[in-house]
């Protein structure tokens, strides 16, 4: 029995395939940043809410018999499916049982996979009444038509939303905030309620026709101190209405201690909130910017070029700078781009991301470019120096690119006064806005033109300039024309916009 | 070309390292300082004729004959000095060119108001910078490297002489790639003295006195120099 165990565990564990699938269905369910799990989320939201309409159009129509196929069959099967995944890829019980084969051998005692067994199923079973996968479960039982009372159930599925919309669950988690306000006050209205119903049970059983049980009279108790009042009982004796006063007054006074927790809570919540809305916004996005600091360089290149990036967080740890930024127009949050858990927010595993170390100080500007690459080396990071010492530790650090402000200024106004007719020509490059912006053509992107010459290309047709080619980390600059373009190439080109569009044109589809 | 002269105003970060690439380049470089530490860098850099006077004062200023320098370049670490010094200059000398560097986008505007020619904002070249980096990571380099001749590319201008065979001649029809260099643009004489690129597609007549500026390794911009003062290709 144990070797069966141990063998099934080890055949699962060395299938790639199962894993495989194990972590893709864990990543589609579980994981807010994989871009595909939007698509399952909408079409469970969607059984939901055809479940629920189905439920309100059968009050008072017939449901055609596809509808009602629908609604037992196909939407309860997806839940039952969907509620079996996620039981099984709540933990891993093949892990367990290798590992515990493998203490068991190291120590030399008697293999117990049944020990394992049993631990990992507890956990499924624990995992099975959380109240997500209560509901889940719940969800499912509407299918089972002999009973019409689990009709109601379907209630249920509009509860598995909270799982699928994100607002609702930050209303919880606010609310979950204040649970100790909260809690104080149900106690409250507990105690009023219940010494409020037992007093007019007393005081008024025999003469109110109204009140017959303890339960009525806590009816009335609960109608009256909320405030809602539907009148169908109301106390008769002037004791029984000298109860009601108190009732009403402190009624009143909790509704307004309940509504203030409730309002400072959300607002005391409110920045998080946005910024969490900001970041899950760019997380959705294939790459982004993520920029650290908010000072002149960073006003520089947003007031430049701001409009041609959409998707970027700037990152500021400075209360003032961050709000001057929102005032300028930006998306900014309050956070520390040298803390791990900050950059730890954003999507490195499914997006691309580059980190703008712009801020003032070099020892902050290295500090983020270890962040950042010490979560994800696929995170490119360009970096500000200011001090040409530093330039080896940016290096150590794993800064992709390193700018120095005061080099890039430094050659500037050396072009400027050794080539001025050309400082113009050279600025209008760099900046790349006028006619002869120097631009790449990356091969693999454009198959087309893989395997060709370059006379055979139509530079001149699109009056571009072809300057070389970038090969193999090699700058080849003006190449023999018989020069074969291979696919991990990179052609420098020089021209207008309009050129460059027309010659990837000609090449079209594949660029 | 003749030995061009520039007087700098500022030895501190900036003026430091602009000096040394003018010195190698072969320009006759005047070092202006008011601080007594950058004054002290510029002698023991070799600068020895480096002047520290009170750059406020204009009859000091009058004193360093601004006007028979090419170009002022001022790029002293205080910028409210550079400002001053720059609107000084300007009331002093009103057809001097005037070269400024500003730390700041409130000084851009102070620089070009007091008279600047040309200012030269650290923050913008490097938000430019970096928008090349983002969107063209390797022609970004390659062009600096140009700039630089650094890999013995780089960019030339050269002045086309009275009896070259380029005389006459359209651009449409130069190939000038046999020579190992690519025309880059031109200044034509008969369009006015600017400079325009030959990506803008416009087919130039090529006369004496026109200047094409070209880019290829350094020799054979050198070869080509020579090889445009010969009457026949």
């Amino acid at each position: 029995m144990n070797q069966i165990l141990l063998s099934i565990a080890l055949f699962l564990r060395a299938s790639t395939g199962y894993k495989k699938s194990k972590t893709f269905i864990r990543d589609i369910l579980t994981n807010p940043n994989n871009p595909q799990k939007k698509y399952v989320d909408i079409s469970i939201i969607f059984l939901i809410v055809t479940s629920v309409f189905i439920l309100i159009y059968e009050v008072k129509h017939s449901v055609p018999q596809w509808l009602d196929f629908y609604d037992i069959y196909i939407v309860s099967f997806v839940f039952s499916v969907e509620y079996i995944l996620r039981l099984w890829v709540h933990n891993d019980i093949t892990e367990t049982i290798i590992k515990e084969h493998k203490e068991s051998e190291f120590l030399g005692r008697q293999f117990m996979p049944i020990m394992v067994l049993k631990e990992g199923l507890l956990e499924k079973v624990k995992y099975m009444f959380t109240p997500s996968a209560l509901i889940d479960l719940l969800a499912i039982f509407p299918a089972y038509r002999p009973l019409r009372v689990l009709r109601i159930f379907v209630l249920f599925r509009v509860l598995k939303l909270l799982r699928y919309t994100k607002s609702i669950n930050q209303f919880t988690e606010v609310l979950s905030n204040k649970k100790f306000e909260l809690l104080t006050l149900l106690f409250l209205l507990f105690f009023i309620v219940m010494t409020a119903g037992i007093a007019i049970y007393v005081l008024e059983e025999q003469h109110n026709p109204n009140i017959e049980t303890l339960f009525d009279a806590l009816y009335w108790a609960l109608v009256t101190i909320s405030t809602v009042g539907y009148g169908d009982i109301s106390p008769v004796t002037p004791e029984g209405r000298t109860i009601s006063i108190l009732v009403i007054i402190s009624g009143i006074a909790m509704i307004s201690f309940a509504t203030s927790v409730i309002v400072s809570a959300f607002s005391e919540k409110l920045s998080e909130l946005k910024e969490n809305r900001i970041i899950e916004q760019v997380n959705k996005s294939k790459s982004f910017l993520l920029v650290c600091g908010y000072g002149q360089m960073t006003k520089m290149f947003f007031r430049h070029y701001g409009e041609e990036y959409d998707n970027y967080i700037i990152l500021e740890n400075s209360q003032e700078r961050m709000e001057q930024a929102r005032k300028d127009g930006y998306d900014a949050i309050f956070e520390d781009a040298s803390r791990f858990e900050t950059l730890n927010k954003f999507n490195t595993e499914h997006c691309d991301i580059t980190v703008l170390c712009l801020t003032a100080s070099d020892v902050e500007n290295i500090y983020i470019t270890l962040n950042a690459k010490s979560i994800s080396t696929s995170i490119r990071v360009i970096a500000r120096a200011n001090d040409a010492s530093m330039l080896s530790k940016f290096e150590h650090a794993g800064a992709d690119h390193i700018l120095m402000p005061n080099k890039v200024a430094n050659s500037m106004i050396h072009t400027a006064i050794t080539q001025p007719t050309m400082y113009k020509a050279i600025h209008a490059i760099l900046t790349g806005k006028s006619i002869a912006r120097i631009d790449e053509i990356r091969a693999y992107e454009c198959d087309a033109i893989v395997g060709k010459t370059i006379k055979a290309l139509a530079f001149k047709e699109a009056k571009l300039l072809f300057m070389g080619v970038q090969h193999n980390n090699e700058f080849i600059f003006n190449p023999p024309s018989t020069y074969i373009v291979e696919k991990r190439d990179i052609l420098l080109v020089m021209g207008r916009e309009i050129s460059l569009d027309y010659f990837k044109s000609l090449y079209a589809k594949e660029c | 070309m003749d030995k061009q002269k520039i007087l700098l105003f500022g030895y501190g970060n900036h003026g430091k390292y602009i000096a040394k690439g003018l010195v190698e380049d072969g320009f006759k470089v005047q070092i202006v300082e008011s601080s007594e530490t950058f004054y002290q860098n510029a002698i023991e850099d070799g600068f020895s004729h480096a002047s520290k006077i009170d750059v406020t004062k204009d009859e000091l200023l009058t004193a360093l004959k601004p006007e028979t320098y090419t170009q002022l370049v001022c790029v002293m670490d205080d910028e409210h000095l550079n400002v001053f010094l720059t609107l000084s200059l300007r009331s002093l000398f009103k057809t001097c060119y005037i070269l400024a560097i500003s730390d700041s986008i409130h000084t851009t505007k102070k620089l070009q108001m007091a008279g600047a020619n040309k200012v030269i904002d650290l923050y913008e070249v490097s938000a430019n910078k970096i928008h090349n980096i983002l969107n063209r990571p390797i022609a970004t380099q390659l062009l600096e490297e140009f700039v630089v001749h650094k890999n013995g590319i780089g960019f030339k201008e050269l002045l086309i002489p009275s009896n070259s065979f380029l005389n006459g001649l359209m651009t449409d029809d130069i190939d000038l790639s046999t020579y190992g260099v690519l025309l880059v643009g031109l200044i034509d004489e008969e369009r006015g003295h600017h400079f325009e690129f030959i990506t803008a597609g416009i087919n130039h007549k090529l006369d004496s006195g026109d200047t094409l500026v070209c880019i290829g390794k350094e020799e054979k911009l050198q070869a080509f120099e020579q090889h445009i003062k010969k009457k026949e290709a």
